[in-house]
């Protein structure tokens, strides 16, 4: 683990030091190298799960998907800020590059994390860059409202987690993941202890988000500049399903009978916001709210505990991830050129920018989960887990598919097809930073349509 | 003021408080906290303006009240019990007349209603004094008794404390106010824990006095003392600003900074006490004041206040105030956390 962290942290004095003309060659070159290395974690090497483990950190197949998902965006992310960052003086660069990677260090120390409260103050430690990147370097008044929605959401969930978690740890003597992976199943009874469960599920459910506590993620999103958006869809919202994973294995079986309210509000959010995404007129509120979508259904998925239902939910959370990811980079393309998200201004793009058309259509493809990428293989295994638990999820899961399709096609026609209005013929020409950076993002789905073992390690 | 004078006042202040360290015997515990509030008295009306006196005279007031409050207390329990030892306090009446004495001299709710027009007449240096060295001794006093106080007095003091420290403070454009009730609301959290664990509360108290030392220094030297001007002060000193940005998250005890150990700590020991329902008000009260917090942060850092053109390229000239303190204090509140292990051993 320190073989990925201690570079990581190098990354600072990298910034730093380095003369002001190299600043983002070097940090993309290094953080790269990073993610290069990250990918060794993918061979688990030991019977339990566990491996590279050390007093406080390990990685089991889990937790291995997201942390090369971590690792593999900040070069990413940094690559995407380089346009927009550049007019700005050379301190507040590196003070930005700095953020994303204090960020990186956090989420890396919480998905390694073995004891559930050094996951909790990692999981609370992302909040502060998060905040700093969205408020200080968004681009609009609201962004001071999205940070403090993202904030108090957020913490309002996680403050109840933080007590239940010391209850835990008074019962339980210990909360390392390891141990507790063992324990019986305790005979919980009592309201209380209802509230309890409650109580570990919240942070979690608000993160993800699940669709009655969602209403931070449109707001931060859209504020957040475009590593922001990047960082924030891709791997924040997998801590709380990642969390989810690991909290749920104490909570049985009171779970059984708990879980419906959340599922039921996670399947119903798949059709509201999916629906929203129809009606939207800004950009990066539609990818949002389609974030949205995909994870009430990967909450479903978890909720109900089948081994099918967690196996979907991560490669979802992975698919998604990249896919989500690369949406927000393309919405970016746009916002870089016209200053605008609103989608009625930067149509029929695909005339005047045919290369990034592409990208558009392979990204809005894989959001309609097309067979075989694994947003697809995700989407089966919850659709298909969730059908044997009760049929008629089948309905809110089957509509929630064809209006994700309606949506994402919407985005494509949009953007893409149509008249292209004469205010847009003179954009720039796509930059090959940015065919690479949406490159990085949609080669690796494509690729693991070949190799999905890599993200389903849990139950294979 | 004539050097002499403050020497004797500034000696005289640490004399108060060291006497009712050392003292056993609660007279001279009543001794050294009143020497303590006629010391600071000349240096808080040493401004002679009218809101300065002002404060100045409420300050005496209550802390006069207190001081007798606390002489009656010990007195009826000397007389009743037959006793004069600070931890050998026993009468109900004694105990309950006595914490609320103590919280009256430190600003506890719901006696806390003087401190934020107190600490509002004050300049920043004698606000920190007020808000840092005067709780010292009152504190000292309160670890002793902790055993025999009663419980659910001490509970609704801090609990109270935490809400109405959270929620007076929401209105504030003034910082010195807003401090006031941050103080409220960190006093509140150092109380609740009193009973269960007085090592966490003078653990919370070390780290409070750390931060809030880091607010009023950082607050001297940009020469602050409202919202506005506050918003005005990231040309002067982008890194004070940035670091007083991390400050206030610390004090709001979000992770990883410092002001989430006693938070975290107090959580833990009130789980393992089986209260996870104060422990849960206690939690969520903490939101409120990260709210003016996080509001203080934006008008700081986050934003760029509209200013004229010259006012963004300022003349950065060194600055002729002694910074070391500052320096010491703002690195422990941003990077205490991962030594938690070695300080929980220290107190």
């Amino acid at each position: 683990m320190l073989k990925i962290l201690i570079p990581t942290l190098m990354l600072i004095p990298t910034t730093w030091l380095t003369p002001k003309s190299w600043v983002w060659t070097t940090t993309t070159a290094q953080s790269l190298a990073i993610a290069l290395l990250s990918l060794t974690w993918l061979k688990w090497t030991s019977e339990t799960g566990w491996s590279t483990s050390g007093p406080y950190m390990a990685t089991d197949p889990l937790s291995t998907p997201l942390l090369v998902l971590t690792c593999w965006l900040l070069p990413l992310m940094i690559l995407a800020s380089q346009n927009h960052i550049s007019p700005e003086p050379i301190n507040r660069q590196r003070s930005y590059i700095t953020l994303l990677i204090l960020l990186q260090t956090f989420l890396i120390m919480a998905f390694g994390a073995t004891e559930i409260i050094m996951f909790y103050i990692m999981f609370e430690a992302t909040l502060i860059p998060t905040l700093i990147i969205i408020t200080r370097w968004g681009n609009q008044t609201e962004r001071l409202n999205a940070g403090t929605y993202f904030l108090f959401y957020t913490l309002a969930g996680s403050l109840p987690l933080l007590v239940a978690l010391l209850m835990t740890q008074k019962d339980m003597g210990t909360l390392s993941m390891l141990i507790i992976q063992h324990t019986k199943p305790t005979n919980l009874l009592s309201w209380g202890d209802k509230i309890w469960w409650v109580g570990c599920l919240l942070a979690f459910l608000v993160k993800m988000p699940l669709y009655g506590v969602h209403l931070w993620l449109p707001k931060a999103h859209v504020e957040a500049p475009i590593a922001g958006s990047m960082v924030l869809a891709a791997v924040l919202l997998k801590l709380g399903g990642y969390g989810m994973m690991r909290i749920t294995i104490m909570l049985d079986p009171l779970t059984k009978e708990l879980a419906y309210p959340f599922i039921i509000l996670a399947l119903w959010g798949i059709i509201m916001t999916g629906s929203i995404c129809l009606r939207q007129t800004d950009l990066k509120s539609l990818i949002a709210y389609s974030s949205v979508s995909h994870m009430g259904l990967v909450a479903g998925g978890i909720l109900i505990q089948t081994p099918w239902g967690f196996t979907g939910a991560i490669i979802l959370m992975i698919a998604h991830g990249l896919v989500s990811s690369a949406l927000f980079c393309l919405a970016n393309t746009n916002y870089e050129r016209t200053h605008s998200r609103t989608l009625l201004l930067t149509r029929g793009l695909q005339m005047i920018l045919p290369l990034m058309a592409t990208w558009w259509f392979i990204a809005n493809l894989a959001n309609l989960a097309l067979p075989p990428l694994p947003n697809l293989m995700g989407e089966l295994a919850i659709i298909t887990s969730l059908f044997s638990w009760s049929p008629w999820t089948i309905v809110s899961t089957g509509l929630g598919t064809l209006i994700t399709a309606g949506y994402s096609l919407y985005m494509f026609l949009m953007t893409q097809r149509g008249p292209t209005p004469l205010h847009t013929i003179s954009l720039h020409p796509s930059h090959t930073r940015e065919h690479l950076l949406m490159a990085m993002h949609l080669i690796p789905v494509l690729l693991l349509v070949l190799k999905p073992e890599l993200m389903w390690g849990v139950c294979h | 003021m004539n050097p002499y004078v403050l020497t004797t006042l500034i000696l005289s202040l640490g004399l108060g408080t060291t006497l009712t360290f050392a003292s056993s015997h609660w007279l001279l515990a009543w001794m050294g906290l009143e020497i303590n509030t006629m010391a600071i008295i000349p240096l808080m009306a040493q401004q002679h303006h009218p809101r300065a006196t002002e404060a100045t005279t409420k300050y005496f007031l209550t802390q006069a009240t207190a001081a007798a409050m606390i002489l009656f207390a010990s007195t009826m329990n000397a007389w009743t019990m037959g006793d004069w030892n600070i931890n050998q306090i026993s009468h109900p009446l004694a105990t309950t007349t006595v914490t609320l004495a103590l919280a009256l001299k430190i600003g506890l709710a719901p006696m806390h209603f003087w401190l934020p027009e107190v600490l509002q007449g004050l300049n920043l240096t004698t606000g920190l004094v007020l808000s840092t060295w005067q709780k010292l001794a009152p504190f000292a006093l309160i670890l002793q008794i902790s055993q025999n106080t009663n419980p659910a007095l001490l509970t609704t003091l801090g609990v109270m404390s935490a809400l109405v420290g959270g929620w007076g403070g929401l209105n504030q454009t003034q910082l010195r106010k807003l401090l006031a009730y941050s103080s409220i609301a960190h006093l509140g959290w150092m109380i609740i824990i009193l009973q269960f664990m007085p090592a966490l509360t003078l653990l919370n108290l070390t780290i409070y006095i750390t931060m809030t030392s880091t607010m009023f220094l950082s607050l001297k030297i940009m020469a602050s003392t409202k919202i506005n001007s506050l918003a005005l002060a990231w040309p002067k000193t982008p890194t004070l600003t940035t670091l007083i940005m991390l400050s206030l998250l610390s004090l709001g005890g979000l992770p990883p900074l410092t002001g989430f150990m006693p938070k975290w700590l107090i959580l833990q020991e009130l789980a393992k006490q089986d209260l996870p329902i104060t422990a849960t008000i206690m939690a969520m009260s903490a939101l409120l004041s990260l709210f003016f917090y996080l509001r203080l942060c934006y008008t700081t850092t986050l934003t760029t206040f509209p200013n004229t053109n010259n006012t963004t390229s300022p003349w950065r000239l060194k600055s002729t105030q002694i910074t070391l303190p500052l320096t010491i204090t703002i690195i422990l509140t941003l990077m205490l956390l991962p030594v938690t292990p070695a300080i929980t051993t220290m107190f």
